[in-house]
């Protein structure tokens, strides 16, 4: 499925800081938010990337400023080999048909004013010289393809349950047939039935229609399920990327094995007989990261080098990148 | 795990609520509401009554005048002290006072409608600027707009003093050069320092035409005209001066700025609907601007960005459709409160030049005759005042409740 | 042994403007001294608004408990009047709740809420009150205990908020914790703290813990026994082997079904139940997971399934055909 050769989007170098500011009078420059710390990753056209991580790790914001939503403090983004940064408003505008989102809440991610039939065709108005009918019948057929009934055009987005509007959430997105589409965290406010219903039909329409996702989520499993490669970040910055299988089956980052044993196993035996690692305290604030590696203050092998310096993002083994200083004692 | 084998199921396809607008929900709720509604019936009967006899029970106020039936009491049959009904009784002047009261209602709802227009058209436009521009970049020509409109309202200033009214064109042009200059990218004490004397050039010069003093203020003020739009201009900067400038005008007391701008202006009714409307318009401004920075924070606003949508569209399809229920309530509220106002002013003589019905100045003429026992003089004008400001607050409150988005999603 | 908890025929109803919502339809379980009862369904099908029930949480109106008996420690907390009901809340029965930002009340100190609760129930002094904050912050994990309890809450983090619910929970003693989705908001690595500390205090301790989830991992871990609720029945309830291993319910089958493994293979897909769960107000008249269900035959459509014993009476399922389906879950 995934074609080394052909990369869709290149992430180098990322930094996305929200300055914060202090002062009455003149607005004083005091420190960063460091949501995105400086972090590199390749997607692949057909293939699906999964980001994981913990609340404030950024991957929300990886996704958005993967899409411009957010211009980067500093670093690339090079989307099918052109630099986003060098666009124009107007070029940038045309850019964002090849690129599209799926946001996390379906209840606030559609105008409650709008009808479905407005709120799918929206990217067609803005893109497109297509007219009533065409867009009507498109938006009909679009409807169609996640699942729902093409009669609910002139319908309300409260009319409709937290999975029915994911689905129009997932129409819109597809609306301009985009190369990329970001998922940010699509299912975690969907029940548990209706999320399987989701991803299978993410799963399905990749098939269909050769989509590349980046899948954002906090469920470890549910992202292993469904990418072909993840990405596992703290506090704004990665700490290991590797094939899905690899990543489960030799993890070489402390925090992503205390994060792998940390998922909850729905089935009693194993449940109860395997090794759990119980990381201490919670997460130190973006703020103000930790000197040296950012996960020194949890980490339950850190030494005094990883107080003193930031471990380099390295391949340790092919397709294997982990940042760690002592990521070497867990190659088997 | 073991796999199911699936019977042919048929996809389950239905919406989980009946199809409705939310306008219509809010509607429906409405109705349900007993107090809303009676708020509703209260209003209704006001508009009617006022504008029914505003256009088929002709009233000159000029020619109505008749000494010889003075504060006549209240009668509802024609007897030999009094040779004709009335319901309401007759004032100093021997005129109608439902008469009076009716057609005053006509001028109360002409001043509540215009001043709420005022204050909404002004406050709710600039309170939708500043939070639009506080959450979402602004770009080129947005920045070009706003620069140029903002030396037009600062170049009025030093228009005004220096009676060289070119000075507007000048500055206005300042702001939208120093945009275009912005490109260039110069450094900002520089450009900051060229702009500033290049306003305090403008400013002065001109004002030199009419004497060396005025010259000498205009040039100060072409200084800090110069020094402000030399700004790289955010919508931050934008939003916060809009909106000192509000709280400038709300620490006045309301009335008593009404009164001095009904002062300067002249007393009349149409001035008095300026003077409220001018003293409404930071309650629409800061209203409209948190409803707009809570909305742009939804995720459907981004949604749009990440489609490529224009932020025209943004503002006018998602923003403003999601910032009318508070809006809405606020007005009806103001409405009531404009009302008020009126008649506030009327009784103070400085709202409808008398002979002209004003329920306010209805009041102000014949308090003097409650001690002579000419209660009804007093007493039905007050009524009115206090139904339909009633009315209109009950409907405000039941709008609230019908329209809080907290209730259905 | 007689049980702690015995609730019979349990039913709670809204009533709306559109309707009466049917939340809970005639719940009937006992819980044992000691145990753990996981219960698990998804969002509207009963669990919170049984347990609020339980508690007499119930905001009436909108809110009514129509029927049934909640018998614990031989009263029925129906029955209480107020009063006696405020003693028995925090006293014997304590809850944590889902959301740890806004349980904990902004403007006093954790120290100060807990002391309240510790002066109340158990009519300690101002001192003997602290000094037990002290062992019950430190007993739930929080460092530097005495110093922490002059701590606001906005001073607390997520994960730390909810042991000092915790705290304040345990603070008298109860015979029952209800822990209603109490890890739901935090993060899976502070999950697996809170998870692994209240299974550590329950057997300390020795309380009945009742956990709320929607996730079947997490009380796949802990629980001894669990309630599966859908659309305010029990639809399935046994020890947890029974539940994972011989799952006799369609809809629990979906729900693992659905669930991803962290060690699937790859290129497993999972199983969807399609549709919808079906609107508490207009409940349909035979079993209420008919439209969803891949097993259904015309029996299920007229008429209601009760929770039926298998071949053990610790295993009960609401399922016509739960013979066909027993043995296809067994690995």
């Amino acid at each position: 499925m995934t074609s080394e050769d052909s990369v869709l989007v290149q992430v180098q170098n990322l930094k996305k800081y929200f300055p914060i500011y202090k002062g009455l009078i003149v607005n004083k420059h005091v420190n960063d938010v460091k949501a995105v710390d400086d972090i590199s990753f390749d997607v692949y056209k057909g293939e699906t990337l999964g980001l994981v991580g913990e609340t404030g790790c950024g991957k929300t914001t990886v996704g958005r400023t993967i899409l411009h939503l957010y211009r980067p403090t500093s670093g690339k983004i090079i989307f099918g080999g052109i630099n986003l940064a060098d666009l124009g408003e107007n070029e940038m505008r045309v850019m964002r048909r090849r690129m599209q989102m799926i946001f996390q809440d379906p209840y606030a991610s559609l105008n409650p004013r709008m009808t479905v039939g407005s709120i799918i065709s929206a990217p067609l108005d803005v893109h497109t010289s297509a007219n009533r009918k065409e867009k009507q019948d498109q938006v009909q057929e679009l409807l169609k393809i996640v699942g729902l009934n093409p009669d609910f055009v002139n319908r309300y987005p409260h009319e409709f349950s937290g999975g029915q509007r994911q689905r129009i959430g997932i129409a819109r997105a597809l609306a301009l047939s985009p190369d990329l589409i970001i998922c940010d965290e699509p299912i975690s406010s969907l029940d548990v039935s209706i999320q399987a219903q989701v991803v299978n039909l993410l799963e399905e329409l990749q098939e269909r229609l050769g989509l590349t996702y980046i899948f954002i989520a906090h469920d470890l499993s549910m992202v292993r399920h469904i990418s072909n490669r993840m990405v596992v970040m703290y506090l704004g910055k990665i700490m290991e990327l590797a094939d899905r299988n690899e990543i489960y089956l030799r993890p070489l980052h402390p925090y992503t094995q205390a994060l792998m044993s940390a998922v909850p196993i729905p089935d009693p035996d194993k449940a109860r007989n395997r090794q759990r690692i119980l990381l201490e305290g919670d997460i130190p604030s973006p703020v103000n990261p930790p000197i040296g590696c950012n996960f020194n203050t949890r980490c339950p092998i850190a030494t005094e080098e990883c107080f003193k310096i930031d471990p380099e993002y390295r391949e340790l083994t092919p397709k294997h990148f982990v940042a760690c200083h002592h990521a070497e004692q867990f190659i088997k | 795990m073991a796999e199911i084998n699936p019977q042919d199921t048929e996809i389950v396809d239905f919406a989980i609520r009946e199809h409705r607008s939310l306008w219509l929900d809010a509607w429906r709720r409405l109705i349900a509401n007993k107090i809303a509604m009676l708020g509703l019936f209260v209003v209704a009967l006001f508009i009617l009554t006022a504008s029914l006899s505003h256009f088929f029970w002709k009233y000159d106020p000029k020619s109505d005048l008749d000494y010889s039936s003075k504060l006549f009491a209240p009668n509802l049959v024609v007897t030999e002290d009094a040779p004709a009904v009335h319901i309401f009784g007759t004032d100093k002047l021997g005129r109608d006072i439902f008469r009076r009261v009716v057609h005053g209602g006509w001028n109360s709802l002409r001043v509540g409608l215009v001043s709420v227009s005022i204050s909404l058209a002004i406050g709710g436009l600039m309170g939708l600027l500043a939070g639009f521009f506080e959450s979402i970049d602004m770009n080129f020509w947005e920045r070009v707009t706003l620069m140029g409109l903002l030396g037009l309202g600062l170049g009025s200033l030093s228009a005004w003093i220096a009676a060289q009214f070119f000075q507007i064109f000048l500055f206005s042009g300042l702001g939208i050069f120093s945009v275009v200059f912005q490109r260039w990218k110069a450094g900002k004490k520089v450009r900051i320092l060229a702009f500033a004397v290049m306003g305090m050039l403008l400013g002065g010069v001109s004002g030199l035409l009419v004497g060396p003093l005025v010259g000498l203020v205009c040039g100060f003020l072409g200084l800090g005209v110069g020094m402000i739009l030399a700004r790289p201009l955010g919508g931050k900067l934008f939003s916060d001066v809009t909106m000192r400038i509000m709280d400038v005008i709300l620490s006045f007391p309301s009335y008593l700025l009404a009164i001095a701008i009904v002062a300067f202006l002249g007393p009349g009714l149409e001035k008095g609907m300026i003077a409220i409307g001018v003293v409404g318009i930071p309650v629409y401004a800061r209203l409209a601007r948190s409803a707009v920075l809570s909305v742009s924070q939804k995720e459907y606003v981004l949604a749009a960005q990440a489609v490529g949508e224009s932020h025209g569209r943004i503002l006018f399809k998602h923003i403003v459709p999601n910032i009318l229920s508070p809006i809405i309530v606020q007005s009806t509220m103001g409405l009531a409160n404009a009302i008020l106002s009126a008649a506030a002013l009327g009784f103070l003589g400085l709202g409808a030049i008398p002979p002209e019905p004003e329920w306010g100045a209805m009041l102000g003429d014949s308090y003097k005759y409650l001690s002579s026992g000419a209660w009804w003089a007093v007493l039905f004008p007050g009524l009115a005042i206090m139904l339909s400001v009633l009315g209109f607050n009950l409907l405000g409150d039941g709008l609230r409740d019908a329209l809080d988005p907290k209730m259905r999603i | 042994m007689e049980p702690l908890l015995s609730i019979n025929n349990l039913k709670t109803r809204f009533h709306t403007e559109d309707g009466i919502v049917k939340a809970v339809n005639g719940v009937s379980y006992s819980m044992k001294v000691g145990e753990v009862l996981g219960v698990v369904g998804e969002s509207g099908c009963g669990k919170s608004v049984h347990a609020l029930s339980i508690m007499r949480l119930i905001q009436i109106p909108p809110g009514e408990i129509e029927s049934g008996e909640i018998w614990f420690d031989g009263r029925d907390l129906l029955k209480l009047d107020n009063n006696d009901m405020r003693h028995v809340r925090g006293r014997d029965i304590a809850m944590v709740f889902q959301d740890p930002m806004s349980s904990l009340n902004p403007v006093y100190t954790v120290g100060f809420q807990i002391c309240e609760a510790l002066m109340l129930h158990k009519k300690m002094n101002k001192n003997e009150a602290r000094h037990r904050a002290v062992e019950l912050l430190t007993l739930v994990g929080i460092p530097e205990a005495k110093r922490r309890l002059d701590n606001y809450p906005h001073q607390f983090s997520g994960g730390m908020r909810q042991r000092a619910m915790i705290a304040m929970a345990l603070s008298c003693e109860p015979k029952l914790l209800i822990a209603d989705e109490p890890t739901t908001a935090l993060d899976v690595t502070i999950q697996a703290q809170i998870i692994n500390l209240v299974v550590k205090l329950q057997e300390e301790l020795g309380m009945a813990v009742m956990w709320i989830t929607h996730d079947l991992g997490i009380v796949a871990e802990m629980a001894h026994t669990i309630n599966v609720m859908y659309a305010g029945y029990i639809i399935e309830r046994g020890n947890v082997r029974d539940i994972y291993k011989r799952t006799l319910h369609p809809y629990t089958f979906g729900l693992l079904g659905s669930l991803p493994v962290i060690d699937e293979a790859p290129g497993t897909k999972l199983i969807s139940i399609p549709g919808l769960p079906p609107d508490l107000i207009d409940l349909p008249k035979g079993c209420p997971f008919y439209v969803r269900c891949t097993y259904r035959v015309d029996q299920c459509k007229f008429e209601l399934p009760p929770l039926m014993e298998s071949e053990s009476s610790q295993h009960t399922v609401a399922c016509w055909r739960w013979q066909e389906i027993d043995g296809k879950g067994t690995k």
